[in-house]
């Protein structure tokens, strides 16, 4: 095998990498905030695909329809924490989890039970014609995506330097110590939940273009939390850094291995990343560590 | 008065310490018993092979989780691979001749080993990252399954399961079939309802409440998490087996996936952690709740009530269980086995108002 | 906390009625003539999203016409349509409980789910169908006496593929890439491919992707240096848009691309302009709303109001795919009702089946013989191409490479056979 096709495939993987580190960065924002692994994440990106869907579907320009989009799932994120989380405040964290789950069931069937269930299809304006650099074909898309993605990292990482943004970095620190010095919990961890919709209106409309608005998008999910772990679930810079890790090593070997073994290796490629990193460093590369006291 | 308290004295530590101390209790165990082994009489077969085997042998998976989950507070989000071993080995040692009893056996042995490998990954984390590292190994088993033409028998991807017999009565009616699946319900049952009884059960609730502090008392938390992997890892694949030769009859890969794995924590959780009526309820629950509201609501959506389109109709049972879910973790976070354990209070003492507990 | 005695019982009555009625399920209707009742239960929600709306609204959509037109010799035909989710417990539940409500005959459109109750309606002798999807070795009439494919099954699809490509351009010293999904159904075709490799003297090379398939850049990076001449790609929903993306952008001409059956307009129509045409993919049944039973339903059923859904999608393929499944279907159940009276039973309307001659649903699909052997109808088929706007037949109904096809079967069989002896 020669250097392009691995530099192609390394290119390419990355790209891929980055638009599950989207998915990634709106997990890592709820975590952050409330020690919530949110399995409902997958569940949101369709979501926020069919919304953007939707609102193309009335005339608007894909434009108009994202920014629409960013501010319908930036409610929804708002109003699943208020109507959901905010009751199970103390409860132990497999309940949690499972009750993002159950909301990842029920989106699953409400929305496509709504909004109809053949694929949609979505359109940035984006041509088919790969970009050519020297032997290395890469897709347009998703160049446009891996900006995208890019953006949105740079985006939260200087929010987190404004004012509201270290309000929420004082909410993951330590909630007590944030009520204590009048920090309100509550709207910290409503907005992150809200910042979180707006990651997935990033996702859900790339991925959309990529394969189609449909009910398989929740799928992401895995490969997203293979990227949390990787990274580490509190640190964005982990999420962008683990998701080029990611879809590098879920494209690249698969490349090479693939014939020899018969079938898709993807798959095992992302477990086996998530196995090995949690025997050998169970927080990811910038986690922080859990301690837990007596 | 219907649980007639007044005048039960126990005298010996041996009846105080029972499983159902009370005679009214007992009476009622013994009448679900004898319902349960009559049901082949009284029961269509419709309802005996769609509603009441499924249940049992879903409950008798639940009830294995449920002592990991809630005896041994380990959490583990991949059961169905374990269930699948279970099935995948029994399946292909009796299509090689191996008696039934043996295969089931050498089934949970192969699951229960590599469920303890499962397990190392809960002596190196816990709570969420246990979560994430056995999701990670049910997509492993999966692949491998699928992919290894061996285990999976290649494109057609199912197997059937071949004509067995069990202590020399062939398993090939419906109520032979029942008969297996109640057998290895009633022996998982007792196990469960005796674990905490036990010195095991004991030790697994302390690694559940702290592990360090069990520890410090002597308890060899290494050794008693994978014993927990090990025992609901055989119970696991026995089931898994037991589901392969008595309901479906066949194995497929996608009988076993994560989306089982999910259903079977569900269960757990809907029935409440550790208990064991909570295993039976939340199995039956989470099984016939959306089939019950969807054929409620189809007679009015065809009735023309209710407008709703065909698409929409076949969702509403995903729906109803995302709903479900929620619904309990939110209202009721300790299951039906709570709601069970305050109905039965209020008639102990009824008519009066107050109980002891 | 304080429950009224009454409050809990009224709660505990409420919920034992709603149990019962939940768990009876079922409405029963009285009729003049004992209706036909056919149960297509389908996947709503999971796997086959893509094609199963469409797929159900022609099937109800026809049985409406039929019923209106009066039924099949007088019977009406009822439809059961449920969803199990591509799970096979949950196909297992709901076939059981409709062969209690009366079902004769069974549609699953879930290669899961109907290989897993294929034994069960041999058993109970209930003839199921598989149109176009399903295991390859249920066309054997032998074996699977009550499993009816009724269309060309995945390997014929593929030698009809093949033969195109033969005919046209040749195969000796070609190389043809062959990109599929890693599921039994993506599989299917592969023994057929490799046998035809060595008989016709072509290079194959198989280029797997994970399941979904919503991401395929590695495997197309890898077809481009392959250097294909031909590209079969052997997906089915969103996962087939991807593969022609993927093709495309990887410099693979449209015109040298072919799919199985599952590609509709609506994943054509995702891409833009010219960008697409010259796909070609096989096709069991005429689009389109020229035929005369579409007519027929255009008329009397969508104009008068009573369609099942969205009337934009009469015509397309899966709508007509459904339609031509349930025409199948009354055929048989007629032939039977002919030769052999009410009341329809699984083993009449099997015999039925197995009585249907050159029948091609009034130039709705290809001429189908199924008899006692061979419940796969002949294979036939035929080529379309995609020409920005609708799918437009390239050749003849034909067939292809039967006696491959065939000798796979009895392959099959033996392998089967030995296992079970073991």
């Amino acid at each position: 095998m020669n250097i392009e096709f691995f530099l192609e495939l390394l290119a390419n993987g990355a790209l891929t990498g980055l638009m599950y580190g989207m998915v990634a960065l709106g997990i890592v924002l709820i975590y952050k905030s409330s020690g919530v692994l949110n399995f409902s994440q997958g569940a949101m990106v369709m979501t926020a695909g069919y919304v953007t869907w939707l609102m193309t579907s009335f005339g608007l320009s894909i434009y108009a329809a994202v920014a629409l989009g960013i501010v319908a799932m930036f409610v929804f994120g708002l109003l699943i924490e208020r109507l959901l989380l905010r009751s199970m405040v103390g409860q132990p964290i497999i309940m949690i989890v499972m009750l993002t789950l159950g909301l990842d069931v029920f989106l699953r069937g409400l929305v496509p039970g709504i909004l109809g269930t053949s694929p949609k299809h979505l359109d940035i304006g984006v041509g088919m014609a790969p970009l050519i650099l020297g032997d290395v074909f890469i897709n347009r898309v998703y160049l446009v995506g891996g900006v995208v993605a890019l953006a949105l990292f740079a985006l939260a990482a200087l929010f987190f330097r404004t004012r509201l943004g270290t309000k929420l970095r004082a909410v993951s620190d330590d909630h007590v110590s944030s009520w204590s010095v009048g920090i309100s919990v509550e709207h910290a961890v409503a907005m992150s939940w809200g910042l979180a919709g707006v990651c997935a209106v990033g996702a859900g409309t790339i991925w959309g273009t990529v394969q189609g608005v449909e009910w398989s998008l929740t799928a992401l999910l895995f490969p997203a939390v293979a990227v949390v772990i990787l990274g580490g679930i509190d640190s964005i810079l982990g999420a962008l850094l683990g998701g080029i890790v990611v879809g590098v090593l879920g494209s690249v070997i698969p490349g090479y291995v693939d014939p020899l073994v018969g079938g898709s290796t993807r798959d095992v490629v992302t477990s086996i990343i998530i196995l090995l990193t949690i025997m050998i460093r169970p927080y990811g590369m910038f986690g922080r560590e859990d301690i837990e006291r007596i | 008065m219907f649980y007639r308290l007044s005048g039960v004295h126990h005298t010996r530590y041996a009846s105080a310490r029972q499983l159902w101390p009370l005679p009214a209790d007992r009476w009622q165990v013994a009448a679900v018993f004898v319902l349960a082994v009559a049901a082949p009489l009284y029961m269509s077969d419709l309802y005996l092979s769609s509603y009441m085997l499924p249940w049992l042998v879903w409950s008798t998976a639940t009830l294995a989780l449920t002592l990991l989950m809630g005896v041994a507070g380990q959490l583990h989000f991949g059961f169905g691979a374990v269930m699948a071993i279970g099935a995948y080995t029994s399946i292909h040692l009796t299509q090689a001749g191996v008696p039934f009893e043996l295969a089931l056996l050498v089934a949970g042995l192969l699951a229960a080993l590599i469920g303890c490998l499962f397990g190392a990954a809960a002596l190196r984390v816990k709570g969420l990252y246990l979560v994430m590292a056995t999701l990670a190994m049910q997509f492993l088993v999966d692949w491998v399954i699928v992919n290894v033409k061996a285990i999976s028998g290649g494109a057609v991807a199912t197997l059937q399961a071949p004509a067995v017999e069990f202590l020399w009565i062939p398993v090939d009616t419906l109520v032979a079939r029942y008969y297996v699946a109640l057998l290895w319900a009633v022996i998982v049952t007792l196990l469960m309802l005796n674990i905490k009884r036990t010195s095991f059960g004991r030790a697994l609730v302390a690694v559940r409440d702290k592990d360090f502090a069990a520890a410090v008392i002597g308890v060899n938390i290494f050794k008693y998490k994978l014993l927990a992997f090990f025992t609901s890892s055989f119970l696991g694949g026995v089931t898994g087996a037991i589901l392969a030769f008595c309901f479906y009859r066949a194995v497929t890969p996608q009988q076993f996936s994560f989306d089982i794995s999910i259903q079977l924590v569900a269960m757990v959780l809907v029935g409440g952690l550790g208990s064991t009526i909570g295993a039976f309820l939340g199995a039956g629950f989470v099984l016939l709740a959306p089939i019950v509201l969807l054929n409620i609501v189809a007679p009015m959506v065809e009735a023309g009530w209710l407008p709703v389109s065909a698409s929409l109709m076949a969702h509403i049972p995903l729906m109803i269980y995302g709903a479900m879910i929620i619904g309990f973790l939110l209202f009721e976070p300790l299951g039906l086995a709570k709601i069970y354990d305050n109905a039965r209070k209020y008639f102990l003492v009824w008519p009066f108002r107050h109980t002891q507990s | 906390m304080r429950h009224s005695i009454r409050s809990m019982v009224g709660s505990g009555l409420a919920g034992a009625a709603i149990l019962a009625a939940g768990l009876a399920g079922g409405v029963a209707h009285a009729q003049d003539k004992a209706p036909i009742k056919a149960a297509t239960l389908l996947d709503f929600t999971r796997v086959y999203t893509f094609l199963t709306d469409e797929y159900s609204q022609g099937q109800q959509d026809y049985i409406k016409l039929l019923n209106m037109e009066g039924g099949i010799d007088g019977h009406p035909v009822e439809l059961i349509v449920r969803d199990q989710g591509s799970q096979p417990q949950q196909g297992i539940a709901l076939y059981n409980q409709a062969r209690q409500e009366g079902a004769i005959f069974f549609d699953f459109l879930s290669t899961p789910v109907a290989n897993a109750v294929m034994p069960r309606a041999n058993e109970d002798h209930l003839p199921m169908m598989t149109f176009a999807h399903g295991r390859a070795d249920a066309i054997d009439g032998q074996r699977f006496p009550f499993v009816f494919p009724s269309a060309a099954i995945y390997r014929s699809q593929a030698a009809l593929l093949l033969q195109y490509m033969d005919e046209h351009g040749g195969l000796k010293d070609k190389k043809i890439a062959f990109v599929h999904i890693d599921s039994p159904f993506g599989r299917e075709p592969l023994a057929l491919l490799e046998a035809m490799a060595k008989t016709k003297g072509f290079t194959l090379k198989a280029f797997p992707y994970a399941v979904p398939g919503t991401e395929q850049s590695a495997a197309w990076t890898d077809v481009r240096r392959f250097r294909p001449d031909n590209v079969i790609i052997w997906g089915a929903g969103p996962g087939q848009a991807v593969s022609i993306r993927g093709a495309i952008s990887n410099g693979i001409s449209p015109k040298s691309i072919y799919s199985v059956i599952w590609l509709s307009e609506t994943d054509m129509r995702s891409f833009q302009g010219d960008a697409v045409v010259g796909v070609k993919r096989f096709t069991a049944v005429n689009t389109g709303a020229d035929s005369a039973i579409l007519k027929r339903i255009s008329e009397k059923v969508i104009d008068a109001g009573k369609g099942t859904g969205d009337a934009k999608v009469v015509g397309s393929t899966y709508y007509n795919i459904g339609v031509a499944s349930m025409a199948i279907m009354a055929q048989a159940a007629k032939q039977a009702l002919d030769t052999q009276g009410a009341p329809l039973t699984g083993d009449k309307l099997k015999a039925g089946f197995e009585m249907i001659k050159d029948f091609d649903a009034e130039g709705l699909m290809p001429p189908l013989t199924i008899t006692d052997k061979d419940h796969q109808g002949g294979g036939w088929g035929r080529v379309s191409e995609w020409d920005g706007d609708k799918w437009v037949p390239l050749n003849d109904w034909g067939h292809a490479y039967q006696d491959v096809v065939w000798q796979l079967v009895r392959d099959d069989a033996e392998k089967a056979a030995k296992e079970a002896k073991k």
